[in-house]
Formats: structure tokens, sequence, C-alpha cells
């Protein structure tokens, strides 16, 4: 078997239209940046009980999101699945796109942005913060140097240790995402251990939802073959992932709900009448993970490239709500500051937030940013194959 | 390694230069007075070090004083502020305004100063 | 890199007494005030005892206006309802058994094991050998995760921009404030307004681990409680009453 890989032209009206596009978005995002850090946080939806708003939503999902997309280099050269391996140099450059998209998200949103250099400077290494600016410094450089293992002829035979350890990096960085609020022992609605691991499965699904999509986008647009045996398999992956994922959500608040420390926010989430109990139930559980489930395995959409793209779709929707009901939900839930005691009057019971419109902009900006560095690199270097027929593709296709 | 920056900088601008001789533009009322009764040497011993220097000791001092409660005059911010303020109208200016003591040489020298984003940048008794 | 500044050996009962700096500024030091020249040590640990018993609910409110006065935090021009910040609150609790009501002042509880200092990535939540749990702005760079992490609900994140600080408090946009046991008074000798404020019995103020302080005496006798005793912080601000 052997993989030629080719830039994309990246010549078309269509590219350059999806620049221009991405460009406007990121122009704005910048825009609504300046606004904010001009005025000051007053002008978004964020107040003293709800923290962390839009922003940290969209920049935590495309974290997670992050480390998930390596998933496929990661089964190719660590878990010697030979059908993978072509796609292991996009799968490299979708994670390294979409943390860069993330991160910038949450540096654009903190109250000073300007002290970027404190962050890098000062360290309490006692805070679960500090390490993940350590952790996702070194996804960059690990990940940057596994690609340069593919890339470089030479050092192909290196590929494989590279990629053990990106993946054992790639694990430590989601725990460490998640135990951002699995160790908030004050907040009812974090403190579970189960956080760590949920995130891990969570990063699994979406990360695996972005690379779908832009490899289906990205074959369709340039034209090249992609076989079905290749979809098909990363469909059923992707199937398996997104079911893990509920299976997880389900533990968590079973869990949760035992408790009766717990009850409380439990009911908030799951039983209340807000924003939250709908974005849970509908677009969390049933659009995100019912719909794509039987997109991929009802025998009616079997091999249905549309389905599957849809399904992918679905799990970006679906896991942007469930980081939403975690982060935000998870604020908006009063803290449990007297046990056995009612508040009558000086905390409100319930938070609200409306996000606003720079915050919203902000986190497409985001994304923008992980679209754009995707398709640039594509240009510039060659991370596709040419083509991913079954003939080339499968390594037990008959001739 | 925070303090690494600023030592650079001050290694940099070995000559500060905002002023003319030995006179600085805006020195503040108070300032002024004490100098021309002779007595600024008693607060700042060496001129040039303290132009050189300042940053450093502000940066140093700063954590001192928040973190050991260390707050005696020579470690307070607000007693720079108080002696360097000029007023007008019977009013002081802040002293990161344009033409006061912190900005004529800030200005020159393109270094932005963060220092006012939270301390208070005029003296707070009555005129 | 922990912020440990070096701690010199240095004479007991320092803190409050030392009078002025004189000598090494006879210029303009002719006044003499008394300033702590030696750094605050962990022989003490300042506390609060809150007896809500004592404490009518105009009490309370004193304390918050109290605290607003000496601070300067309320005027903020654009930030609105849970924007505003929010450094002392006056909190009306009923008992879900007894029905029994209480009011109570909610602030920074100035924990022993903070968890905003343990989750702050850039060592600005900062406990002072003292007790004193403070934000140290200068290294602030407004991520929110102390807010997120205090159990207490009693950080303020600045909205919008200030001008017009107390000289004794700076505040800016961007960055988390919180009560800091008006530490510019006590490193004086002086107590927090808030307690200034009230007066007599209804709030004591001293020095936690002092056998003869008012405080510590009175803790010895009468019972007590901390919020959330259950998370093991060992908080600064004790409560009775409730």
């Amino acid at each position: 078997m052997n993989i030629r890989y080719q830039q994309i032209a990246g010549t078309s009206w269509g590219f350059i239209a999806l620049i221009a596009g991405l460009f406007a978005v990121i122009l704005a995002a910048l825009g609504s940046v300046y606004f904010m850090e001009h005025h000051g946080h007053y002008v978004t939806g964020m107040s003293n009980r709800v923290v962390w708003g839009v922003p940290h939503v969209l920049a935590l999902f495309l974290i997670v999101a992050a480390s998930g997309a390596l998933n496929v280099a990661s089964i190719a050269s660590v878990f010697d699945k030979k059908i993978y391996k072509p796609l292991a140099r996009l799968s490299g450059l979708v994670a390294l796109s979409l943390l860069a998209g993330g991160l910038m998200i949450l540096v654009l949103d903190l109250g000073r942005p300007d002290r970027l250099i404190v962050a890098m400077t000062e360290y309490n290494f006692k805070s679960i913060f500090a390490w993940n600016i350590i952790l996702y410094n070194g996804f960059f450089v690990i990940v940057a140097v596994y690609l340069w293992m593919m890339f470089e002829r030479r050092m192909n035979k290196f590929t494989s240790k590279a990629g053990l350890a990106a993946f054992a990096w790639r694990l430590i960085l989601t725990t460490g995402t998640g135990s951002i609020f699995g160790f908030l022992v004050a907040r009812q609605a974090y403190d579970a251990v189960i956080m760590a691991p949920m995130f891990i499965i969570m990063s699994f699904s979406f990360g695996l939802a972005f690379f779908i999509l832009i490899l289906m986008a990205s074959y369709k647009w340039s034209e090249r073959e992609l076989g079905d045996v290749i979809v098909n398999r990363l469909g059923n992956l992707f199937g398996v992932f997104i079911a893990a994922v509920m299976y997880f959500v389900i533990i968590k608040h079973l869990g949760s709900l035992y408790l009766a420390e717990n009850s409380a926010v439990e009911n908030f989430i799951l039983f209340g009448d807000h924003i939250y109990t709908p974005l849970f139930w509908i677009v969390q559980m049933i659009i995100g993970g019912l719909l794509p489930l039987a997109l991929i395995y009802l025998p009616a959409f079997r091999g249905n490239r549309s389905a599957l793209g849809l399904a992918s779709v679905l799990v970006i929707i679906g896991g942007i709500a469930q980081l939403y009901v975690i982060i935000i939900g998870g604020q908006a839930h009063p803290l449990e500051l007297f046990p056995g005691k009612e508040i009558i009057e000086g905390y409100d019971s319930i938070a609200t937030y409306s996000p606003s419109l720079p915050e919203i902009i902000l986190g497409a900006g985001g994304i923008a940013v992980a679209l754009i560095a995707t398709t640039l690199l594509l240009k510039f270097l060659p991370f596709l194959p040419e083509s991913l027929a079954d003939s080339v593709a499968d390594p037990h296709h008959k001739k | 390694m925070r303090h690494f920056p600023i030592i650079l900088l001050a290694l940099m601008f070995t000559s500060v230069f905002a002023h003319g001789n030995d006179g600085h533009i805006n020195l503040g009322d108070k300032a002024t007075e004490l100098k021309e009764e002779g007595k600024s040497r008693d607060i700042h011993p060496s001129l040039a070090e303290i132009r050189k220097m300042h940053p450093e000791f502000l940066l140093h001092k700063r954590d001192q004083t928040l973190r050991q409660g260390i707050r005696s005059k020579r470690n307070s911010l607000k007693a720079c502020v108080d002696c360097h303020s000029s007023t007008k109208n019977d009013e002081y200016l802040p002293i990161n305004a344009p033409e006061q003591f912190c900005s004529t040489c800030h200005q020159k020298v393109g270094t932005s100063l963060d220092c006012f984003a939270c301390h208070r940048t005029t003296p707070e008794e009555e005129l | 890199m922990t912020k440990k500044l070096n701690r010199r050996d240095f004479i007991k009962n320092t803190t409050a007494n030392t009078v002025g700096v004189a000598s090494i500024a006879s210029g303009i030091s002719l006044t003499t005030f008394a300033a702590s020249e030696n750094p605050v040590s962990n022989k003490k640990r300042w506390g609060m005892l809150i007896d809500t018993n004592k404490l009518s609910e105009a009490n309370i409110e004193d304390m918050v206006n109290a605290c607003q006065e000496e601070h300067g935090w309320g005027n903020e021009k654009y930030s609105t309802g849970e924007q505003k910040p929010d450094w002392i609150k006056k909190v009306k609790v009923k008992d879900k058994a007894t029905g029994k009501i209480d009011s109570l002042p909610l602030m920074c509880q100035h924990c022993e094991q903070p968890p905003c200092v343990d989750v702050c990535p850039t060592n600005a939540s900062v406990k002072r050998e003292d007790g004193i749990v403070l934000v140290d702005k200068h290294l602030c760079i407004g991520c929110r995760y102390c807010m997120m992490a205090c159990p207490y609900d009693s950080r303020s994140f600045v909205h919008e921009n200030l001008s017009n600080q107390k000289a004794d408090t700076p505040r800016g946009k961007g960055t988390v404030e919180a009560c800091t046991m008006c530490v510019h008074r006590v490193d004086k000798g002086e107590v927090p307004a808030c307690v200034e404020a009230v007066g007599g019995d209804g709030v004591i103020f001293g020095d936690l681990y002092d056998a003869n302080s008012k405080i510590n005496k009175t803790l010895k006798k009468i019972q007590s409680t901390q919020i959330r005793a259950d998370l093991n912080l060992n908080t600064g601000v004790r409560y009775s009453g409730i």
C-alpha cells in the first residue's frame, strides 16, 4: 500500500469564498473582543454568579474536541490499524487547529488578556488551570513533532513512538480539562470524579464529529475519491463513541441523584422549568445522541454519507448543548450555603444568564480560527492522500 | 523571571529621556517644594538609581506590601503619588495624565504603565 | 513557583506599634504614623466572630454600608444586578425544620485552606501568613476560576472601568476582588470597617491564636459554627446564633 499525499489546489472560487467568509467571522470576533475589553464585561451576559458564559462553553468544546480529533491518528500508530494510517496526518492537523481555536476564545475572554504573559510565567502548581496551560502548550509541541515524524520519511520509524506519546498526552490533557470542574468541591453540580473520564469520552465523540465533517468536505470539494470502506469504518466508530457518551451521562446523573446533597441540583437540571432542562433532554440527549445513533445504525441510512454528515453536525450541536448545561446550568444553580436552611433574602436562588452577541461572535470566531487553520494548512502542506478509494485505502481490498 | 524584562528595559534605557540636565519637566507640587528646600536627596539619595530602578522597586515593594503587610512610607505607592502630583485650578491632576509626572517619561519611551488601572491617581486628602 | 518571600527573624509584637519612618525620610515624614515595617507572621491569625443574636438587620446594613464607604464599591455606573460587586451582603435564612429566621452578613470567610488560592493559576489569590486571604491584582488575569471555586459566593469581578478609587483599596476592571478584612487598617492596628460600624459585641475581631484575645476567649466559651464546616476549610470568620 503506497499512499501519496498532495496539497489541495485552493484556487477555486469556493475555496476563496470559504477563506473570506471565515476571515470575516474572525474579524468580527476580534471586534467583539475589543468591544468587551474596552467597556468591560458588563456588556456581556455574564455576572458574578455566572462567571463563565458562552465563550467558555465553546472554548471548552473545541479543546475537548481537539484532543478527540487526534484519536484517528492514535488508532493508526498506537493500535496499528492500517486502514487509519492515511488519515493520521489530517487527524493531527484537525487536533491542532481545534485547540488553537479553543485557546483563542479562552484567552480573549479573560478579564485581562493583556496579561497573558503573567499566565505563562507565574505558575501555581496546585492549580489544575495552571497544569492545563502546560498541557495545552505541550500538546502543540508533541503533536507538531508527531506530524513531523509522519511527514519526514527518515523519521517515519519513530512515528509510532511519537504517536504513543501524543496519545498519552491527550488522555492527560482531557483529564485535566474535565478536572477543572471535577475538583470544585463547593459546587454540587461538578464535584464528581466521573467528570474527568466523561470528558475523555466526550472528546472521542466531538473530535470524531469534526474529523468526519472535515474529511468528507475536503474530499468532496477537492474532487478526490473517498471510498466507502473508510467512511463506514469511521461511522461505526463514531456510533460507539456517541453511545458511550450517553452511557457516561446517565451514570453521572444517576450517581449524583443518589447523593441527597446533590439531589437539588440534579432536579434543577433534569426536571426544572428553564432552558437547561430542554437543552439537556431535547438537544443533548435526543438531537445530539439518539438521532445521530439512528442515522448511523438504522439500515435505511447505512452507508449514506449525508446521514453521517448530518449525524456529525447533530453531535456537535448536542455537544455544545451538553457543555452549556454543564458549565452554565451548573453555575445558575445556587451554591448550597446553609444545608438545612432556606435562603429567603440576599442570595438569589437561580442566577440568570442570557448570552450577549459579542460573546457568541467571539465563540464563533474560535470555530472560524480552527477551520481557517485547517483549510490553509491543507493548501500549503500535503496532509491529504491523493485518493482514499477503497482500492488504495483498504488493506484487504480484493483486486 | 517576571523581573527580567524590567531589568532589561532598565539597562537599555540607561539615560532617561524626559530630563533636561538635572530637571524633570513636571516633578509635582510637593516634590518641587522639597527640591527647592534641598531635601529631595533625603528621599531619593541617588537620582540615577530611582530613575533607572523605580520599576524594579515598585515590583519588589508591591509584593512586600501586599503579601507581607509591610506598609512603611518607602513602600507606599500612595506616598509617591502624594508627592509627585500637581494641581491645577485647586484640583489634583491624575498623575498618569499627559504631561504629568509619570507620563512625561513613559510616553517618550513608549512604555505603558499599568499601575493606575487599579490604583488611585491623585492624593486622597482634600486640597 | 510558590510566592514565598523570605521571612526574616524578627521581634515579636512589632506589627502594629512600629513608629514612623522619620529616620529614613525625615524630609517629608513630619507626621509620624504607625506602620508595620516587619512582615506579618503566622503566629497570628486574624478572625471574626459574628453573633447573629446580637445583630439587628440595621446593624448588618450598617456593616455593608461601612464596607462600601471604606473600599468604594457599589457605585459602578454600568454593571447591573449580579454584575455589581458584592464584597459583603446581608443574607436572611430560615431553618427548614424549625422555621427560625436569622440574618447574617456574608463575605469572604478567610479560610485556612482557601479553595480560591488552590485553583488560582497565577498565584494571584493569596493567603497572608496571618490568615487574611487577598487577591493580588498585579497578577490577576481575570480568569474567574476562583469565583467558581469559592463556596461562599464572596468574590466579585470588576465589570467596568473605574476611576477615583480609594487610595487604600486599588480596584480595577477585569480583575477579581473580595473582602480584604480591611487589611490596610489591620496592619495599622485598627479593626475592619464593618466591625467598627457595629461596635459592641455583635462582631468581635481579633487574633484567633492569642489566648488573651477576646475572640479566643469567647470562642472557648460559647457555641459557634463555620459556614459549610463540612468542607473542612477552617474559616477565619465564625458565626454564633445560626
